[in-house]
């Protein structure tokens, strides 16, 4: 029986994914982040492997590994120099993952997010330079370099569901913005914060995509 | 007596040059797979030929770039002998290989052109080397051989003599195992161990030079032993089949009245060994020697033999799965019950793929308690003695009319193809003014494949029992007026609906058969010649669209090694039908036979992959 469940499952093989980073920036540089991860178009299929002992050779964590890890996550955040009230909610349910976190200024951000990066993947390479940097009336953006590489690494089908999914790139300031000068960019009505909304496959075949600057009226 | 001894001398010579392909398999064989169609075995080019799992046993490297373009009859096989494959395994070592008839040598070298002859380790044959790997010729037949002697058999020797050097325990790489792992490591020391607790190491079966005794390290002492170990069990290997004629053939009657069936391919399996040699099995054997004795002896002679038939459209296997006596009684009572004609109600007639199984679970309960509990009684283990009691209260106590009543042993189950089901997902939808989200549930439609199984019951109302209480327990039961629901029953995202009437409890994700068919498929059910081979074959029939199911299903529900016997069906149309012909108290017969209707030209290909198949199966 159980045996039939896994076949009912794993066919689903449209699997999609969400995902949205929003940034809001005040005029001092400071700021929060939120990053939000959402696979609950994918949750059968991701149950279905979170029930397997492993896959491809590799062991599956179990729910509560993973929750352990992102606890653990969550309390280097914490410690990190200019980061503060840490926040992270997960729906195993719905399969949804939530992280947010306030920071003083977006190279304390970035420093804290290099960090985990270079802990976890025992490399430094994954991750060089810095792709935030504010000019007080001007925020540019890129994407980092481990984005990229992650294309090399996904399988046909993955690649298929990132099709299908949704990337969201928001960021939000205290003043309106004047202008952007990656044309996708879609600026809210209210002039207060811009979104580049990419599919996560055409994110990974081409990072630039995502490359913005933002430049901001001086007058809130 | 000159004349006595020359007669005696040319029987001797004539028995030992006599030998075919099939009297070089070893004794130690627990496998054997036997290919015996000449005209299947000539189409075949052996570049083909090893790209099957089944060659691989016996090392493709041997292969390299001499057999392009070379057929089998080009490599000097000779076809009126039959080529047989072979494994096995014994507690010391591990033995694979190939046994070929030859029809011309010097073709045959040619192929097998990284082999170096070498002096023979024994008189009358020709001995060739590659590596690990052996060629024996003899008249004209040959066989390839590998032994491998095993990695625990191996280290204890190593062991033995490094500490009897004055060394301590040697941990290696596979020393820092789990627990329930390193269970499999440990076998009897093969040294005695002294009134001081040393162990005096017994070297006897290795003889090393004593000076690399005390130069070697621990590696290179392995390496020796491993290297002497080969020498010794392949020396004895080729002493018994060559010198005193004992191998599988004159060992075991049942792969010898095998052999003369004139069928495409034969199958030889001893189940029994690979009990005795099974390594989880280990702690077992070494706790409960006795005990181990008689549930060996219980599964004695339990054989699997088989043969594979080519025709013109289709592919016929006939298997025999023997037992010995005590198994044969268990067998027996399992089989005494009657097809449960409810089930066809609940198979469509256009189903892709179904099974029906019947067993008479109480009988074979009431016999396999008969002849098991005292054999356990025998055992004066405190922990036996105290399961046996548990398993005899639990009979007395148990309602077992209740139980066994409630689960009488016969199932069946469907594949009803791939339909439409709702689920739920969330979506972040946002404010177009201030870019804020927010989350919404959407109801969007997935394929999945619809599965269905049930079983026969006689206790309807134990199941609804449970079902009630778990239906009070949580709102995802819930009871319709005919049928249940379970919410979110497949990872908290399908619904699962059981179905408990007609003598069935039915489950099932299909939701038309719980809506619209609640009382099986009515005219539309499984009829005719299905139908009647279903309920003929008693045991146990199944019926697979091959192409259909296989292509509906995804690749990634099935692991690597499944996907390999898989991979040789897919792509192809036909059906296959698996049913029990007859069963007895020692043995049960099987016919799994492959219609592929005549659409294919070259069936060689089609036989070898389903062989392939077979192999990787039984290994």
């Amino acid at each position: 029986m159980k045996y039939l469940v896994y076949l009912v499952v794993l066919f689903m093989l449209s699997s999609c994914v969400e995902i949205i980073d929003d940034l809001t920036f005040k005029s001092d540089g400071s700021g929060t982040f939120k990053y939000t991860l959402n696979l609950s178009a994918s949750k059968v299929k991701v149950n279905s492997v979170l029930a397997l002992d492993s896959l491809d050779g590799k062991k599956v964590p179990s729910v509560q590994e993973i929750k352990d890890k992102i606890n653990k996550y969550k309390e280097i955040i914490a410690q990190k120099e200019g980061i503060s009230n840490v926040k992270v909610e997960t729906d195993f349910t719905n399969f949804i993952l939530k992280i947010q976190c306030d920071f003083t200024s977006i190279v304390a951000l970035q420093k804290a997010i290099k960090e985990i990066v270079i802990d976890e993947s025992k490399s430094k390479k994954e991750i060089e330079s810095y792709w935030l940097t504010w000019e007080g009336n001007k925020l540019t953006r890129s994407v980092p370099s481990i984005t990229g590489d992650l294309t090399s690494r996904l399988k046909k089908e993955d690649i298929e569901g990132l099709k299908k999914g949704n990337y969201m790139s928001i960021t939000r300031f205290d003043r309106p913005i004047e202008k952007c000068e990656n044309s996708a960019s879609l600026i809210s009505a209210n002039k207060m914060a811009v979104m580049l909304k990419i599919t996560p496959y055409a994110l990974i075949q081409n990072v630039s995509l995502l490359e913005n600057s933002i430049m901001l009226s001086d007058k809130k | 007596m000159k004349n006595i001894c020359l007669f005696v001398i040319c029987m001797l010579s004539l028995t030992s040059f006599g030998q075919t392909s099939d009297d070089l398999i070893p004794k130690e064989a627990v496998t054997v797979l036997g290919i015996n169609n000449t005209s299947l075995l000539k189409k075949i080019s052996m570049d083909s030929l090893i790209q099957y799992e089944f060659m691989e046993e016996v090392q493709a490297e041997m292969f390299d770039g001499s057999a392009d373009n070379k057929t089998l009859k080009d490599a000097g096989f000779d076809f009126e002998q039959k080529l047989h494959v072979f494994n096995g395994k014994t507690s010391n070592y591990e033995v694979s290989g190939f046994s070929f008839g030859i029809s011309n040598l010097k073709d045959l070298l040619l192929v097998f052109d990284d082999f170096d002859k070498v002096k023979s380790p024994i008189n009358g044959i020709d001995y060739y080397n590659s590596y690990f790997n052996h060629l024996i010729i003899r008249g004209k037949s040959g066989l390839v051989l590998r032994v491998d002697p095993s990695y625990e058999k191996i280290k204890h020797v190593t062991d033995s003599i490094w500490i009897k050097r004055g060394n301590g325990y040697f941990f290696d790489d596979k020393d820092k195992k789990g627990d329930n792992e390193g269970d499999d490591e440990m076998e009897e020391p093969i040294g005695k161990i002294l009134k001081d607790g040393e162990l005096e190491a017994d070297d006897s079966e290795v003889k090393l030079n004593a000076k690399d005794l005390i130069n070697k390290t621990y590696w290179e002492l392995k390496d020796s032993v491993t290297n002497v170990l080969q020498v010794k069990y392949l020396q004895t290997i080729l002493e018994e089949i060559f010198e005193k004629n004992i191998h599988l053939k004159s060992q075991d009657s049942k792969f010898a009245a095998q052999l003369t069936h004139e069928s495409e391919g034969i199958f030889y399996m001893d189940n029994s060994r690979n009990l005795q040699n099974a390594k989880g099995l280990w702690y077992f054997q070494t706790m409960f020697p006795e005990l181990f004795k008689d549930i060996k002896t219980l599964y004695s002679g339990n054989i699997v033999v088989g043969d594979i038939y080519l025709k013109e459209n289709s592919i016929e296997f006939k298997l025999q799965a023997n037992y010995g006596e005590n198994l044969g009684k268990i067998y027996a009572k399992l089989n005494s019950t009657k097809f449960d004609k409810n089930v066809l109600r609940y198979i469509h007639e256009d189903c892709a793929g179904f099974f029906t199984y019947n067993i008479n679970l109480k009988e074979g309960y009431k016999q396999a308690y008969d002849i098991i509990i005292p054999l356990l009684s025998q055992q004066k283990d405190p922990r036996v003695t105290s399961n046996v009691l548990k398993a005899e209260l639990l009979n007395e106590f148990v309602n077992l009319d209740a139980l066994f009543d409630t689960y009488q042993g016969s199932m069946f189950g469907t594949f009803n193809g791939v339909k439409k089901v709702k689920t739920k997902r969330i979506e972040f939808s946002y404010d177009e003014k201030t870019f804020e989200y927010s989350e919404k549930e959407i109801i969007g439609e997935e394929e999945m494949p619809m599965f269905t199984v049930g079983f026969s019951t006689g206790r309807a109302d134990i199941p609804e029992k449970i079902l009630n209480y778990m239906g009070k327990m949580t709102t995802r039961f819930k009871k319709t007026n005919n049928y249940w629901k379970i919410d979110d029953a497949v990872f908290n995202s399908i619904p699962v609906y059981v179905i408990n009437r007609n003598g069935l409890l039915v489950i099932t994700n299909d939701e038309s058969l719980a809506i619209e068919n609640l009382d099986g498929y009515g005219n539309k059910s499984l009829s005719g010649k299905k139908a009647k081979n279903a309920k003929k074959s008693k045991f146990m029939y199944s019926y697979f669209n091959i192409g259909e199911v296989l292509s509906k299903i995804p690749k990634q529900v099935f692991t690597a090694k499944q996907n390999k016997v898989l991979d040789s069906m897919r792509g192809k149309e036909g059906y296959i039908e698996m049913t029990t012909l007859k069963t007895s108290s020692s043995y049960t017969d099987f016919e799994i036979n492959y219609y592929f209707q005549g659409k294919y030209t070259d069936s060689g290909k089609y036989l070898l992959d389903l062989i392939n198949s077979a192999f990787i199966l039984a290994k």
